[in-house]
């Protein structure tokens, strides 16, 4: 089986040549072309090791909860609209509702001291065992606003290929970073709402203006959330092509083979070095695709 | 032939007719003899429903309106003033039948009924002074319109059916109390107390926001009066406030107009300089107090009437008009723009939906 990937590339006129770094060279494993990802198999359950059993119940624990909120908290905001008193009736009144928000605002902040804790524990540990590597966090570097140049440009037809990428590539840094301003937002705003006697102690100069900033902040922080993660983040990980109709990786942890390698092609040579049985099946699909004896070829 | 003009052959039947007849008058007597088996003793005791219970009873009046002068008999007797005579309040009715009715009832009159484990007669004149001390009633250097807009009690005062309250077994705490005591003052006075344990007022507080604002909330009105520009935006302002938001999804916690505006006596209302005012700046803390348990000066000096005006409130007017929207709309925008194009040429490179059979990739053919 001789399938030249040469030819299948050759599909618009920008590819008539390949770029430099179309192969990469692993050692054990041969020069693993650029578009791999379109010839492997995965397993829609997922392939390669993403998130921690930690990172899956917290991702958990957020998403019921962040549920819970919006639609406590959402129709209040827009009270007098005619759809709010149905949805707050689900809860069994404004009254119930309330006190199922706090709750779930409480059950929410436990998760994200709980994240911190993980990731400051893991980070350490792997500092400790000399293993830390900051381009496997998702610590913002100068490569992620390169990537992302150069992904736009792929998008626009620019650049045959998408870009190289880390574990975390720049929509999910951005996102994260996201996550972690809202949360900030939110829960200093809803702790200004919920115990505004205390709240005024801090800031006894103007108490109306913290109060009213605390809701204008609440409201429009938590619709921000709401429709970036409706539309974005859920069409991003569910709808797009490929991933439909569900992405498993929210419960297993775990990713598919040709998703690691087309968005995180960086941390899939990681994947190599760190998992025999991944590195067998690379060699095999690069022999059988002819180019496991190209050894230093063109990287 | 078509059947409709079958039907109108069928109308002019004389015999027809005479059945109808007949039927409408045994209806009629029996409807009389169902009408008269009714608890009628209490309230009715001068007979005054013989015209009265006539559903349709009623004139047109002067200025065009119809007035109805229906009692209906169950729905009376079952209300608050349901055990008082009708002639109690109505006391300019001197005969039988009697003239054209032009005094209003005064509701400070004092009733010839004796509440249980009382020892004078019952009276509404007390809260009366109260409210006649207040910003709502009619005072000498009024002016025509402010007459004439002042509530008087029945604006406000309905005579409300009781409610009670579902927390409690209703009918069994009725028969322990039947034990000792007997029926008649005892159940009124039950049924009363029960209706009061509901709440502090026994409307809720969305129909108390929907009353005050029924004029409060009627700018042009407000603005003839010479209320201060503050209270001409009184109910858009605590419909944005937390208060406001809760009372709209039915919230028996959150606060309504009198919870602040009016102490326990809830008919003394002032203006905000008045120092016997609840919203005066002095007795703000022990207004609060009723449901906020720890507060301080501070706390105080929260705006319940929110605005987020231009005038008022640039900075957070800017914010939450100009620089959130931008954001909003630049974030979701950008966003949902990059998903577009990154779908669309993935699409092209050959992508799949579905995850199918391993892949997602189409495989060119060879």
């Amino acid at each position: 089986m001789t399938a030249s990937i040469d030819e299948t590339t050759r599909r618009g006129p920008m590819t008539e040549t390949l770029p430099e770094d179309y192969f990469t060279y692993v050692a054990g494993v041969g020069n693993i072309p650029r578009d791999i990802y379109k010839y492997v198999k995965s397993n829609p359950y997922g392939d390669l090791p993403r998130y921690s059993a930690h990172i899956v119940l917290q991702h958990i624990l957020i998403f019921t909860t962040f549920i819970t909120l919006a639609s406590t908290g959402i129709p209040l905001h827009y009270a007098n609209l005619f759809w709010a008193p149905y949805v707050i009736s689900i809860f069994g009144g404004i009254d119930n509702a309330q006190l199922i928000h706090r709750s779930a605002a409480f059950v929410m902040i436990g998760a994200c001291v709980y994240h911190v804790l993980t990731i400051v524990g893991s980070t350490v540990y792997r500092i400790i065992k000399k293993k830390f590597d900051i381009r496997r966090t998702q610590v913002p570097l100068p490569k992620d606003l390169f990537d992302l140049i150069h992904d736009v440009k792929y998008f626009l037809g620019i650049e045959p290929f998408r870009p190289k990428m880390e574990k975390f590539m720049y929509k999910q840094k951005l996102h994260y970073l996201a996550i972690l301003w809202g949360s900030f937002v939110l829960i200093f705003a809803g702790t200004a709402l919920l115990y505004p006697e205390k709240i005024v102690l801090l800031w006894p100069f103007d108490p109306s203006f913290i109060q009213d900033l605390a809701r204008i902040m609440h409201a429009d922080e938590a619709i921000l959330a709401l429709i970036v993660i409706a539309f974005w983040h859920l069409s991003n990980v569910h709808i797009v092509p490929g991933r439909y109709p569900a992405q498993w990786t929210v419960f297993t942890g775990r990713i598919t083979r040709e998703h690691q390698i087309e968005e995180h092609f960086l941390e899939y040579l990681r994947n190599l070095e760190e998992i025999p049985e991944e590195r067998e099946y690379m060699r095999l699909l690069l022999s059988e695709l002819g180019y496991a004896e190209k050894k230093g070829g063109l990287e | 032939m078509p059947p409709n003009v079958e039907n109108d052959d069928k109308e002019t039947d004389p015999v027809k007719r005479r059945y109808l007849l007949l039927t409408m008058i045994s209806f009629f007597i029996l409807s009389m003899a169902l009408a008269g088996y009714s608890k009628a003793e209490a309230a009715d005791q001068e007979n005054c429903l013989m015209c009265h219970k006539y559903p349709d009873l009623g004139r047109i009046g002067a200025d065009g309106h119809v007035k109805n002068y229906y009692i209906n008999e169950h729905i009376f007797l079952n209300s608050l003033h349901g055990q008082v005579a009708c002639r109690r309040c109505h006391t300019y009715i001197k005969k039988f039948p009697h003239d054209p009715v032009t005094q209003k009832v005064n509701c400070g009159n004092v009733c010839h009924i004796k509440p249980p484990f009382a020892e004078e007669n019952f009276s509404h004149r007390k809260i009366i002074d109260v409210f006649e001390s207040s910003i709502h009633t009619i005072k000498p250097g009024d002016s025509a319109l402010m007459k004439k807009s002042d509530p008087d009690c029945k604006y406000c005062h309905l005579n409300p059916l009781y409610q009670r309250v579902e927390t409690i077994n209703y009918g069994k705490t009725l028969d322990r109390c039947l034990n000792c005591h007997q029926r008649k003052g005892v159940t009124q006075a039950y049924h009363h107390i029960m209706h009061r344990l509901r709440r502090k007022t026994s409307r809720s507080s969305q129909e108390i926001v929907a009353l005050c604002g029924g004029c409060h909330g009627n700018v042009p009105l407000m603005k003839k009066l010479g209320l201060p520009e503050r209270a001409l935006t009184a109910v858009n302002t605590y419909e944005e406030s937390i208060h406001g938001k809760m009372v709209t999804l039915g919230s028996e916690k959150a606060a309504d107009c009198i919870s602040c505006h009016a102490s326990s006596l809830l008919h003394d209302i002032y203006k905000p300089g008045n120092p016997k005012s609840s919203v005066n700046e002095k007795n703000l803390q022990t207004t609060c107090k009723n449901c906020h348990k720890k507060i301080n000066k501070y706390f105080v000096k929260i705006a319940v009437h929110p605005s987020l005006e231009d005038p008022h409130n640039p900075f957070l007017f800017v914010l939450n008009n100009f620089v959130l929207r931008l954001i909003l709309y630049g974030t979701v925008f950008g966003l949902m723009g990059l998903l577009f194009m990154e779908t669309y040429r993935r699409k092209k490179d050959g992508a799949n939906m579905k995850l199918k059979s391993g892949t997602s990739w189409r495989k060119k053919k060879k």
